[in-house]
């Protein structure tokens, strides 16, 4: 209903929505001074490598830079590396690096520190999220010091892509794995000087940073989950910064002209799951049916008081193999108890267990709602709320589940998205979806280089996810920055992924 | 039992009996759907005529969910201190009424197990058996029971030094009959006093349970959760987190209130 | 002597159970803490070898020896989830529970105390009524209501007090006890109330012994029978009760310093158990069952030091 409204006011990233009340453009930076930001989690292991969540990453994308990244059209640009050349093959990537970057340790960044860095993630030992990155990967060389080749076994058309996310691109400095899960070390804009536990990171510029000292002199990153909390620190003006905005505070925060907001999505996408190993779910009648119940506007409305948008695909707005044609189903009651009838499910035959997570508290009030439409629709849903390791234990890992709900941050990359979610042997696939035509798909869009033609096999992934109701994609969550006046550069702040957030040209007016 | 006619009785009697009648009417006047059915024109309402105590963040009717939150609170409450009297009374007995090495080592273990803050205790069963309605029942009434265990140990020791226990004993009543004849039924009323109190600590053990997540699930009305919900909108919507906090309140007042009647009435140190 | 040692063994074996309690009943919780690390990022391989490198693998036998070794020796072993030593961590986040609960226990001292002895002075008048019903009140509200309240009425409505958060004592004293207060506040109205009832009934019971009505019948003031003579001897039963307390307080902080965000023992037992990080469960409710034990050998032995009558066994 409010969707024409909402999208007056809020924008796809690449052209994030500044509310920044009277304040001129074009200011020269002032260096100096400490921001103080309330960050909505907190922060774990440290280690770039070992690291899965949204909240560590935010952090530490200060602190380390990677051998490639993207620009806001999601292509991939060099960091670290001055140029890069894929072979014709695709088969050899040499990397030129840029001379003279510094290591926080003072030492310089060489090829030594590149091989080093891939062979750790590389390494299963060391439990990286992202090793299979380089699972495709037959050797690095280092024919000089600022120069790298990485070999293939077989094309890997998401390669270069996957670099571009610190995960797996990021370059520490050789030998210095051990250390990182505690005081992370790398050639990021800011050093970390160091956490107390649950309560505060802090990070100091890195003054001889290769892309010119930050601003900012010093970030506190005090960690704050409490949603209303987070919002009186900075309304009092112990924090000149917060993200994650309490969804049904936004509007009010945008009215108060002492306060700056900053609103983008997608922060993350959020979906419906069904386990399909169950035969109740097995039939895509069921499935479709569930769908049905569900208005994703209203449901948006009343879990997220709007802050979001609906969508059917899970590819970034601005991702070339976002399939626009599709669109979710609406919402029709009557229909979902006839399909279900038809599967063999009358109402008041049906009861379902819907497992969410209290990691996102909206996700339990959307439990709440959606299980209130099963009632209308003759289905008896109950929930069960897990804490977030009951839940990685018992949906990610053992499979045991009926119906659930996640996000996914960060995740633009369209073989990492397609592959690691919907082919039967992906890692994200908790679902225990298999379609062997999308097994297909995505293992020809893998090895297929030209990029339209790779896209294109996307879109048909996308096409039957959508139509088979594999899972009900609900929509793209918005991101929101909340700043006192004197935060400048905000526009520079949110990372093309998303989720991450980049301080090196924030700076704060005397 | 001139306690029974106290203004303090009278006020505990009927709070107890109050939430004890809501807790067995409400479900039939109010239909459970009540409970969770949403208006999305109407969240975060204040009180009105429409909507008496107002409506929480998803637009249901607070009224309906405190109200109902009365059966699952009582239900809990009951049923945990259930499981502590079933698994505890027994406990005390052996160890007070034999004595010797049997009770130093069950009130060594028991010792250990108090050294654990109850709630720290339930909290941590709870995540070990993974939070819903019947575990969180378990958790509480696990652990209560070394509480109940001790003092049902202690009235069991006192009762077992009494003179007509000893002459019975020496006549040659055997542990069976002596425990039920003499033990029991001297026991009781430190038992009833103890269950009136310790049904208190369940009612707000469920609702700290529930309030951090591990204790009974959403959309259930329990005051517990809705207090937890509620967190979130204090300051633009403080009745989310009155009016469950004042049921709560209500309810322990009065168990508190009939357990000091009663430890008046009933428990023979107190007088 | 001869009494401290046996308490002193009798202590031993209940620090030697509690360890094995706390390592049995974690040792059944489900997930593990290579999970919590990855998140949703992970896959079976990498989840397999962070488990590897994080020395998840072996058997419990050992694991307990290792423990119990560790504790003895003070290598309190490392955090699985934050990857730091579990030693220094809980010293840290004691300190800022210990700030609480000792101004938890001195506001309820210092309330509950006159409170308590002015009711039983004016036993079955309006002052004893009045003083016995709030104390019955605040008994009859869960601490997190009261911490609710609280944060509405210094911090959302007034604006006085910090709402949430710790600061380091040895940073900014000012501001660390700005910051406890509330906490604090939240913990000590209960244990207020309680002790209140507690001073109450012990000063009735005093107030009628003969000595009490020899020093009145002596003339001496009313002021100094009820304060000096009454008060020294209902002290000893008030204070016991304070010290059985504790237990009440470590198992409320868990509560509280999660509503308030105040990141002392009670947050980090609760993030532990919630990101099943087994070493650190272990540790913080060993630690937790230690201090309550403690405490209570203390008020046993002050108890006994105080009261003279009190005698070997």
């Amino acid at each position: 209903m409010k969707r024409r409204e909402f999208l007056a006011t809020t924008t796809a990233l690449g052209a994030l929505t500044l509310v920044t009340p009277g304040r001129l453009l074009a200011e020269t930076p002032v260096a100096g001074g400490t921001l103080v930001w309330g960050h909505s989690e907190t922060t774990q292991n440290l280690d770039m490598h070992q690291t899965g969540t949204a909240s560590t990453s935010r952090v530490l994308q200060n602190i380390h830079n990677a051998l490639v990244t993207v620009n806001s059209d999601m292509e991939v640009v060099p960091q670290l590396a001055e140029s890069y050349e894929v072979s014709d093959d695709g088969l050899e990537y040499t990397f030129r690096l840029r001379a003279g970057v510094m290591f926080h340790d003072g030492s310089t960044l060489t090829s030594e520190d590149v091989k080093y860095s891939f062979e750790r993630c590389a390494d299963p030992e060391t439990g990286a999220t992202n090793f299979e990155v380089f699972n495709d990967v037959a050797g690095i060389e280092t024919p000089d010091e600022l120069t790298v080749i990485v070999r293939m076994t077989r094309p890997n058309a998401p390669f270069l892509a996957r670099l571009a996310e610190n995960g797996a691109g990021v370059v520490m400095p050789a030998g210095s794995g051990d250390i990182q899960g505690t005081t992370p070390v790398g050639a990021g804009p800011f050093r970390f000087i160091r956490r107390e536990f649950g309560n505060e990171v802090v990070l100091e510029r890195f003054d001889d940073y290769w892309d010119g000292p930050a601003h900012l002199e010093r970030i506190i990153a005090r960690e704050i989950t409490e949603p209303t909390v987070r919002l009186t620190g900075l309304r009092t003006g112990e924090l000149h910064m917060i993200n994650d905005i309490p969804a049904e505070r936004v509007a009010e925060v945008e009215g108060d002209a002492s306060l700056q907001v900053l609103t983008w999505f997608p922060l993350n996408f959020d979906f419906l799951n069904f386990n399909h190993d169950l035969e109740l779910f097995q039939d895509a009648r069921v499935r479709r049916a569930f769908d049905l119940m569900i208005d994703k506007e209203m449901l948006l409305q009343g879990a997220l008081w709007g802050q979001g948008e609906t969508t059917a695909s899970a590819s970034f707005p601005n991702d070339a193999a976002r399939n626009t044609d599709i669109t979710q189903r609406g919402q029709d009651i009557a229909a979902a108890r006839a399909l279900l009838s038809e599967a063999g499910h009358p109402p008041g035959s049906l009861n379902v267990v819907f497992k969410v997570t209290t990691n996102y508290p909206y996700h339990v009030e959307s439990a709440q709602i959606i299980a209130e439409w099963a009632r209308e629709a003759g289905v008896n849903m109950t929930i069960e709320q897990l804490t977030w390791a009951d839940w990685l234990s018992q949906v990610w890992v053992d499979r045991d589940f009926q119906m659930t709900m996640m996000n996914f941050f960060t995740i633009w990359e369209p073989d990492r998205l397609y592959f690691s979610l919907w082919h039967s042997t992906g890692g994200f696939n908790y679902r225990n979806i298999n379609v062997p035509e999308i097994d297909a798909l995505a293992e020809e869009a893998r090895g297929t280089i030209d990029a339209d033609a790779r896209n294109a096999l996307y879109r048909r992934i996308q096409d039957m996810v959508s139509e088979e109701a594999l899972d009900v994609i609900l929509w793209f969550r918005n991101g929101s920055i909340g700043a006192r006046s004197e935060v400048a550069g905000l526009d520079t702040l949110v990372h093309p992924n998303g989720s991450n957030l980049n301080f090196h040209k924030v700076w704060l007016r005397s | 039992m001139r306690g029974f006619l106290s203004p303090k009785a009278v006020i505990g009697l009927t709070l107890v009996g109050g939430v004890v009648l809501v807790a067995l009417l409400a479900p039939l006047f109010i239909a459970p759907e009540r409970a969770t059915q949403m208006v999305m024109t109407a969240r975060l309402q204040p009180p009105s005529l429409a909507y008496p105590l107002g409506t929480d963040q998803l637009g249901r009717d607070l009224l309906a969910r405190v109200l109902l939150g009365a059966q699952t609170s009582l239900m809990i409450a009951v049923s945990a201190v259930g499981i502590s009297i079933a698994l505890g009374l027994p406990l005390g007995i052996v160890s007070g009424y034999f004595g010797g090495r049997i009770d130093n080592a069950l009130m060594r273990v028991i010792d250990a197990l108090l050294a654990f803050p109850a709630l720290l205790l339930a909290l941590t069963i709870s995540a070990v058996l993974g939070p819903n309605l019947q575990n969180t029942i378990i958790a509480i009434g696990v652990a209560f029971t070394p509480f109940l265990a001790r003092i049902v140990r202690g009235e069991a020791l006192r009762v077992v030094q009494m003179p007509y226990v000893e002459a019975a004993r020496a006549s040659g009543t055997r542990d069976g009959a002596m425990i039920v004849r003499h033990i029991l039924p001297n026991i009781m009323p430190a038992l009833i006093v103890q269950t009136t109190i310790s049904l208190a600590f369940a009612v707000l053990a469920e609702a700290a349970l529930s309030f951090l997540g591990l204790g009974t699930q959403p959309p259930m009305a329990s005051w517990g959760l809705m207090i937890q919900a509620s967190r979130q909108f204090l300051d633009i919507a403080p009745w989310t987190a009155l009016v469950p906090g004042a049921a709560l309140a209500i309810t322990i007042l009065g168990l508190n209130l009939l357990g000091d009647v009663l430890r008046d009435a009933l428990d023979p140190r107190s007088r | 002597m001869a009494y401290l040692l046996t308490r002193l063994v009798s202590v031993a074996i209940t620090l030697a159970l509690i360890s094995v309690i706390t390592f049995a009943i974690t040792n059944v919780l489900p997930g593990d803490v290579a999970m919590m690390i990855m998140g949703t990022q992970s896959n079976p391989e990498a989840l397999e070898g962070l488990r590897r490198s994080l020395g998840l693998n072996d058997p419990l036998v050992v694991q307990y020896g290792r423990w119990v070794g560790g504790i003895l020796t003070g290598d309190w072993g490392t955090s699985l989830l934050f990857r730091e030593p579990i030693g220094p961590l809980i010293a840290q986040k004691a300190v800022a529970s210990g700030l609480i609960v000792v101004l938890a226990m001195s506001i309820a001292l210092a309330l509950a105390i006159p409170l308590g002895v002015w009711a039983a002075r004016h036993r079955d008048r309006w002052q004893d009524t009045s003083a016995s019903s709030a104390a019955l009140l605040g008994l009859s509200m869960p601490d997190f209501f009261i911490g609710i309240m609280l944060i509405l009425l210094f911090a959302a409505s007034l604006g006085w007090l910090p709402s949430s958060g710790f600061v380091d004592p040895a940073q900014d004293f000012i501001a660390a006890v700005r910051h406890a207060l509330l906490p604090a506040l939240a913990l000590g109205l209960g244990l207020m109330a309680h002790l209140t009832r507690m001073t109450r009934s012990a000063m009735i019971g005093i107030l009628n012994q003969d000595f009490i009505r020899v020093a009145r019948a002596k003339g001496l003031p009313e002021r100094t029978v009820v304060w000096g003579y009454g008060l020294r001897n209902a002290i000893g039963p008030v204070m016991t009760v304070a010290g059985l307390q504790v237990g009440y307080l470590f198992g409320s902080i868990i509560v509280i310093e999660s509503l308030f965000s105040y990141t002392g023992m009670g947050w980090l037992t609760y993030q532990a158990l919630l990101n099943r990080d087994i070493p650190l469960i272990q540790a913080s409710i060993f630690v937790i069952a230690a201090v309550v034990m403690l405490a209570n050998l203390v008020v046993d032995i002050l108890y006994r030091v105080v009261d003279p009558r009190i005698r070997l066994g």
